[in-house]
């Protein structure tokens, strides 16, 4: 901690480095979150590129081998109709990656015009906001996303629209709180005094200077909605058969949990490993770029 | 934050060690051995002269226990040990033997039945069980309508003063005799009087319970009625004065629903229930290997079949319907999803029953044929389509969706592209009856083993909105199926269902999939359980050694 109080003391007094360069800086210095990005990227690269390159077909069945262990023809063996563990598996890293980022973004932007609306107008427009959000929060999420996907019908595109809608809180608090803050600054106050339009003062001002805590959120949510669209998946809630979504594999392989586990293991692996490396991502995002740790 | 780290890791190798149980179980098997040992242990204890309690774990509860009002197999599993019926099925078959009746005589133009009941016989409240009681429950039936009593209408025609009701009378000529006479013959009477919802009824006890009679049966049978709660358990206790001497072996058969198979299979593995219904194909094996379990067949009356609704484009079309027979990979589907121990079915009717017609040719796996037949029908592009595929496993049927996703991807190598769709399953059952569906997954358990009970019952425009649910409809087969049931002689008939297939086959109102062979499994300290058919057994003779 001390230390790195006077390695960013350093980086202040140099004054060469722009607030991104210096928080990337920050985030080098924490192994695990680098680690943690590495495992990000490798799966944005398995999601875009490893499509390209898997030998075997995804929903192509073979009945005749199914259920084979990993073997050197299939390295992580095959799934109850004869398809391909791993091909599937690079194509549901696509799935969820798509699913958790546009999810996030979707959140991300509902809920940080929300929570400006929320934190700049104060009053009743943040009294009927912030009730909002607080109604959403009282459900437990996964029972919002179900709910909400029971209305809308079960598909793919509607269990990442669920997602989306249970997320918007979370970023709208966020925004809100930050908002509430900037508000009171000398540089808000002094274009207010000049007569500068709410529009503007809002989104070139106020906006990007509230972007670093949406950032941190963002990267840990995604984490989140990946688990979620999982969970609506094995519930049937979400990505419909023969999508290789990873939640739905791992419902789908659960009769053979005994007599096939790598069915079971290597997407719940999958699952698992994402996850961790956005949260390891987002963790070290966060030292790096909360301004408490700059003093 | 530092605490976010450590907890990271202490998660991944919590989960790390999750992983290495899981792969230790694969030869771990002398671990499921143990508890194997424990449960038999427990049952032993039964022998000691303490009471003899087999617990049966089944996938359902059952809808009432007033047999006639209802058709599902779960609560015929359970009437079944409380109440008997005039004529009994076999012990592993569907032909007829002496149940209450001891005796039975049929007229030559087959119109009239005198039964000779047995003497000496008492319902489990008292009542004596004897001519008049036979005649209440006739006259109780006769006298209701299809939604109170739906099986008694669909066997015999009709109620009370209908034209197509079959039975004319039912009198007492005698304190133990009872002479039925008919409006006209039918062929499978005395098959259809052995059957679970024609289980005699004490008059006495129907009279005092009234509408509540379904929640305090009482009968003849093996079994008396204790306590039922809903959707957990339902219990029966031995009847001392049951009829059979020396039965029922056991002192009380508790019935528990246990909706998903491998729970059920996990408590019985725990000595939690003593037989289990409904065993998925896949575990078959496994439990085969394992000492301390019995792997039960039950004798295959059944079939597994893709309906495809008739009234709906672009169904509506034999040359489609024959597309998608020829289509579908049956030989495949039966190899991976019911492990083999199934039949791949091209008849309604599986190949025990009597009158099946053995020289048709089953539509072949053949994918070119099936686009040329599209071709014809002017859909050479193929077509979308709503797949039904059932939400819960059923005997004909262990796992309709992945049945479902075979089809899916058969289908789409002819370009037709198909959406899985599943419903709750009295939702799913509703919409098929009511034609919404494009094409969905069913099946069918006889009931009596007589063609008709599939043949009339599942194809013929009589029962189009409620067993038939495909809408197809045929005059000449209509003909054919009304022929074969007032036909008495055994060979005509035969042949009446013959030429029935035949034209079921060119029409191809379905794709019939399996026959398959349900599972089931016990401890190895189960004895004398032989499954029926029928899919309803009674454990009168079953024992705990």
């Amino acid at each position: 901690m001390s230390q790195s109080a006077v390695e960013n003391k350093k980086v202040q007094s140099d004054k060469v480095a722009g607030p991104w360069k210096e928080a990337w800086r920050g985030f080098r210095k924490s192994k695990i979150a680098v680690v943690g990005m590495g495992i990000v990227i490798f799966f944005i690269l398995l999601a875009v590129f490893g499509p390209l390159v898997t030998m075997q077909g995804i929903n192509e069945q073979n009945l005749p081998e199914r259920l084979l262990p990993p073997s050197s023809t299939y390295w992580l063996g095959t799934d109850d109709f004869g398809r391909d563990i791993l091909s599937r598996i690079v194509h549901g890293a696509r799935i969820s990656l798509w699913v958790g980022f546009l999810a996030v973004v979707g959140s991300a932007l509902m809920g940080s015009l929300l929570g400006i609306l929320a934190g700049y107008y104060g009053r009743w427009v943040d009294a009927v906001i912030s009730r909002i959000f607080d109604i959403m929060l009282a459900f437990p999420s996964i029972l919002l996303a179900i709910a909400v996907v029971s209305v809308l019908g079960p598909s793919l595109r509607n269990a990442l629209i669920a997602i989306a809608i249970i997320n918007i809180p979370n970023f709208g608090r966020l925004i809100r709180s930050k908002v509430l803050s900037i508000k009171e600054d000398e540089y808000i106050m002094s274009a207010k005094a000049i007569g500068m339009k709410d529009n503007r003062i809002l989104f070139s001002h106020i906006l990007p200077n509230s972007m670093a805590p949406v950032i941190v959120q963002g990267t840990l949510a995604i984490a989140t909605a990946i688990i979620e669209a999982a969970a609506l998946g094995f519930l049937g809630l979400g990505a419909q058969a023969p999508a290789p979504e990873w939640g739905k594999m791992l419902a789908d392989s659960r009769p053979y949990l005994t007599n096939a586990p790598w069915t079971m293991i290597f997407p719940g692996l999958a699952i698992m490993l994402t996850v961790l490396g956005f949260n390891l991502m987002g963790d070290g995002l966060r030292d790096a770029l909360d301004p408490r740790m700059k003093s | 934050m530092g605490n976010r780290k450590i907890f990271s890791l202490a998660f991944l190798l919590l989960l790390l060690t999750l992983l290495l149980f899981a792969c230790n179980n694969d030869d771990s098997a002398d671990s499921g051995t143990d508890t194997g040992t424990d449960s038999g242990d427990t049952g032993d204890s039964g022998d000691s002269g303490e009471e003899k309690v087999l617990v049966f774990g089944r996938g359902g509860d059952s809808v009432s226990l007033d047999p006639i009002t209802v058709t599902d197999g779960e609560s015929f599993k359970v009437t079944k040990n409380i109440f008997d019926t005039l004529i009994n099925f076999g012990e592993q078959d569907t032909e007829i033997e002496p149940g209450l009746a001891t005796d039975w005589e049929a007229a030559e133009d087959g119109l009239t039945y005198t039964l000779t009941l047995r003497e000496g016989v008492m319902f489990h409240d008292g009542t004596e069980f004897n001519a008049d009681a036979v005649v209440a429950n006739f006259e109780r039936w006769a006298g209701g309508d299809a939604d109170q009593f739906p099986y008694y209408g669909s066997m015999f025609g009709g109620f009370g003063d209908e034209d197509g009701h079959v039975i004319e009378s039912v009198t007492a000529t005698g304190d133990y005799e009872v002479e039925f006479k008919l409006k006209r013959p039918q062929a499978p009477f005395l098959k259809n009087l052995a059957m679970s919802p024609f289980g005699i009824a004490s008059p006495t006890a129907v009279e005092a319970a009234g509408d509540s009679f379904g929640d305090n049966p009482v009968g003849t049978g093996p079994f008396t009625f204790v306590d039922w709660s809903r959707n957990d358990s339902v219990t029966i206790e031995k009847f001392d004065d049951y009829w059979i001497e020396d039965e029922p072996k056991l002192d009380r058969v508790i019935f528990r629903s246990i909706p998903d198979n491998s729970a059920r299979l996990n408590a019985l593995l725990s000595g939690e229930i003593d037989l289990a219904d409904g065993i998925t194909p896949s575990d078959g094996a496994t439990i085969e290997g394992d000492d301390n379990l019995q792997l039960f067949e039950r004798p295959s009356m059944n079939v597994g079949y893709l309906g495809m609704t008739v009234t709906r484009e672009p169904f509506d079309d034999p040359l489609v319907r024959q597309a998608m027979n020829h289509a579908i990979d049956k030989q495949a589907i039966v190899d991976a999803f019911f492990e083999g121990r199934a039949e791949v079915a091209k008849n309604p009717i599986p190949p025990v029953i009597s009158g099946y017609n053995d020289n048709i040719e089953g539509y072949e796996y053949d994918p070119d044929r099936a686009r040329e037949l599209l071709a014809e029908a002017g859909l050479p592009d193929g077509f979308d389509m709503e797949l039904y595929a059932m939400p819960v496993p059923r005997p004909y049927m262990p796992d309709g969706q992945k049945v479902a996703e075979a089809i899916q991807s058969n289908l789409a190598d002819i370009g037709v592209n198909a959406e899985i769709v599943s419903f709750e399953w009295a939702t799913y059952l509703e919409k098929a009856a009511n034609g919404e569906a494009d094409a969905f997954l069913l099946g069918w358990t006889g009931d009596n083993g007589d063609a008709d009970n599939f043949l009339y019952v599942l194809l013929d425009q009589d029962n189009i909105g409620s067993n038939n649910y495909t809408y197809y409809e045929n005059q000449a087969l209509h003909d054919l199926l009304i022929a074969a049931q007032t036909e008495v002689d055994e060979d005509v008939r035969n042949d009446l269902y013959m030429q029935a297939q035949e034209i079921i086959h060119e029409d191809a109102p379905w794709v019939p999939l399996a026959h398959s062979t349900p599972l089931l499994a016990g401890g190895s300290n189960v004895v004398d359980f032989k499954p029926h058919p029928t899919g309803s057994d009674k454990l009168s003779a079953v024992d705990l050694e």
